[in-house]
């Protein structure tokens, strides 16, 4: 596969793309080239917001973009000095450091965005950014509640701009060689399916609130969260185990792992289920994500259920993963289907005459190069991304529905066409959350 | 055959020889759940300040059918100097208030709005008076709104008071945001504004600053 070499040049991809009929997303002129003309190098203009984890990954990547001539990198921000500093020193030079993320919403000449913050600005950065006509990479999970994913997503039609979400299996190979022999009946009709996962942390050194770091900008790493005193354990990383910046590891892997498998069921359609979630909660510190749960989702239409479990019933030989149960047997899938090789079953399985096809791109071996390959390629054609942010939000609500029903200590019946719970004034008041000034959808 | 049995939120599951056992077992566990779920608030307060980190996990995770008598002494517990006991305490408020927003709870639901309210009166530490206002934002109706909104004047408060009003739906929390918005300092105008544009207002004269940037870095670019 892949490699460079097979990568079509951007030009020829902007000329295929200028011919398209009914080319809904607005490219801006740098990109295409005012009147005809290719556009000043030839290239998107990109930024990173939050260079830390996965967003010097996102980094590096764009490193690899900018020496194949697909890209200029022309920022990179984050509210962390220390990080900051390091990220603009990886760039190298021509390359403007920001700690807040609206100088870069400003600058005309920036096409697209990756967001790589913590999970509770993700939406907000997402929909400012659409507003000021950047095309967006935002990491999972999409949102930390059902009315910022809601709102990511009206943003990205009313703006037209092309917003992938960085759950990364649905452009790797091992997931869609898992995909394709589900869809062409590997195991039969699939009636169940259940992830393994080992248990969300729980924070054994708790410490007193104190004075943030020098180098950290407390106020704005909390964004829109209510205003508290800084305390070590929120960050950096761990935000994860809290319900309100992280969720978890059902948000977290979750996000991941729940993306692959309504891909592999072709499920992106059933929106509406039941969620029952039971867990165990911390026995102490600041965390406050369950180290243990089980989550139940059940679909009709056809019926099925996924069953989330931490630790769930391990089948599988590595930290995590799914396996799918039919009525002819079942497949593993370890981790979500992006680091880890697919099954050898699902590997020599032969799609039958007339079976599903199911598409991919398929331009890098990396997955993280891929996924952005697919971005990129959404960008230039106008066309949705293979996580396109309605199928990250969709994915993000089961998740924080899970969530949800745990906090509630109740089964909670979604209704996915008017995304409400059905018959629960309390949860439903609970699908938004208010937003610290001046840091709003 | 394994069985499973329900204790509140945890399914587990029971083996034992034969189904009678197995049933038995069952009802056992069932029966002490059940007998957990009626600890009364004196109680409560004792096992939360208990040393064994699981009795008082235990405890505050029970802490939910306890309801509106327990709120008073768990917010003086909250407010305590020893950090786990403090936020178990914290933590059972929250599953009271949770417990009480379930669908139908009725007379419950008013009790425990009604004991949030009362701590209101100032005397509890700023921290745990914003727990409370976000404690309401979640089940309060018309009856908090007022209380909510005198914390609109309070400099510690305002913030949380305007986003619990924010999120307390009906005209009587609408009123209070432009009641707010009227009598809002300068510096806190924006703010109320915000509020009412995610109410679905106009307000006009207040422009948004959302996207106006603020924060400049002391981080030099690299030059070439």
């Amino acid at each position: 596969m892949s490699g460079p070499d097979r990568h079509p040049s951007r030009r020829t991809f902007l000329k295929a793309a200028g011919a398209a009929i009914g080319f809904p997303h607005i490219v801006s002129s740098r990109v295409l080239g005012a009147s005809g003309r290719t556009g000043a190098g030839n290239r998107l203009t990109v930024g990173v917001i939050g260079v830390g984890g996965m967003g010097l990954v996102h980094l590096k990547n764009l490193l690899e973009f900018r020496q194949q001539g697909k890209v200029n990198i022309a920022t990179v921000c984050d509210a962390d000095e220390g990080r900051l500093g390091k990220a603009v020193r990886t760039a190298g030079a021509g390359v403007e450091p920001y700690r807040d993320y609206r100088y870069i919403l400003e600058r005309k000449d920036i096409d697209a965005v990756i967001i790589a913050t913590p999970d509770h600005w993700h939406a907000v950065q997402t929909v400012h950014a659409c507003e000021c006509g950047k095309h967006v990479y935002v990491e999972k999970p999409a949102s930390v509640t059902i009315e910022e994913g809601k709102a990511m997503v009206a943003a990205a039609r009313k703006h037209h701009r092309a917003v992938q979400v960085g759950a990364q299996a649905r452009t790797a190979k091992p997931a869609h060689i898992t995909c394709t022999a589900i869809r062409n009946g590997i195991v039969g009709r699939v009636t169940r399916v259940t992830c393994w996962h080992y248990a969300t942390p729980i924070d054994n050194d708790p410490v007193p609130d104190c004075d943030p770091p020098p180098e950290l900008d407390w106020d704005l790493w909390l964004g829109p969260l209510r205003w508290r005193p800084y305390n070590p354990r929120y960050c950096p990383g761990t935000f994860r185990w809290l319900m309100e910046s992280g969720g978890g590891q059902i948000r977290d892997r979750g996000a991941h792992q729940f993306s692959t498998i309504l891909w592999c069921m072709d499920a992106d359609r059933q929106t509406s289920y039941t969620v029952e979630a039971k867990g165990t909660p911390p026995s102490k510190g600041l965390w406050d994500c369950p180290p243990e749960m089980e989550v139940v989702y059940t679909f009709e239409d056809p019926h099925w259920q996924l069953v989330w479990g931490q630790p769930g019933d391990k089948i599988g030989k590595t930290e995590f993963g799914n396996v799918f149960w039919g009525d002819r047997g079942r497949l593993v899938l370890e981790w979500e289907g992006g680091h880890k090789p697919a099954d050898e079953m699902a590997v020599d399985f032969k799609v039958p005459a007339g079976g599903v096809e199911v598409a991919r791109t398929d331009e890098y071996e990396s997955l993280d190069m891929n996924h952005k390959a697919d971005w990129f390629k959404a960008i230039r054609e106008g066309s949705k991304p293979a996580v396109d942010i309605e199928i990250g939000h969709r994915v993000a609500t089961m998740c924080n529905l899970g969530n949800l029903s745990y906090l509630l200590g109740r089964k909670l019946s979604w209704d996915g066409v008017k995304q409400q719970v059905v018959n629960d004034e309390h949860a439903n008041r609970l699908l938004g959350r208010p937003q610290r000034h001046p840091y709003h959808l | 055959m394994p069985i499973a049995c329900s204790a509140g939120r945890n399914v587990i599951l029971i083996t034992c020889e034969n189904i009678e056992e197995t049933g038995q077992a069952c009802n056992q566990i069932e029966l002490r759940f059940a007998e957990s779920l009626a600890m009364t608030a004196d109680e409560l307060i004792v096992k939360l300040k208990d040393p064994d980190d699981k009795v008082r996990t235990e405890a505050w995770f029970g802490a939910g059918r306890v309801g509106a008598p327990a709120i008073r002494p768990l917010s003086a517990l909250a407010a305590e100097d020893n950090l786990e006991v403090a936020r178990a305490a914290k933590r059972g408020l929250w599953q009271i208030v949770r417990h009480a927003g379930r669908p139908g709870a009725g007379e419950e639901l008013t009790a425990v709005q009604a004991e949030l309210v009362s701590l209101l009166d100032g005397r509890l530490p700023a921290a745990l008076l914003r727990e409370v206002l976000w404690m309401l934002s979640e089940i309060g109706g018309e009856e908090s709104v007022q209380p909510i909104a005198r914390q609109l004047t309070h400099m510690q408060l305002r913030e949380d008071a305007r986003m619990a009003l924010e999120r307390i739906p009906g005209a009587g929390s609408l009123a209070a945001l432009k009641a707010g918005l009227a009598a809002a300092p300068d510096d806190f105008k924006t703010n109320m504004a915000q509020s009412l544009r995610q109410r679905g207002e106009v307000v006009p004269g207040i422009p948004c600053v959302k996207l106006v940037p603020t924060r400049k870095t002391n981080v030099k670019r690299v030059d070439g």
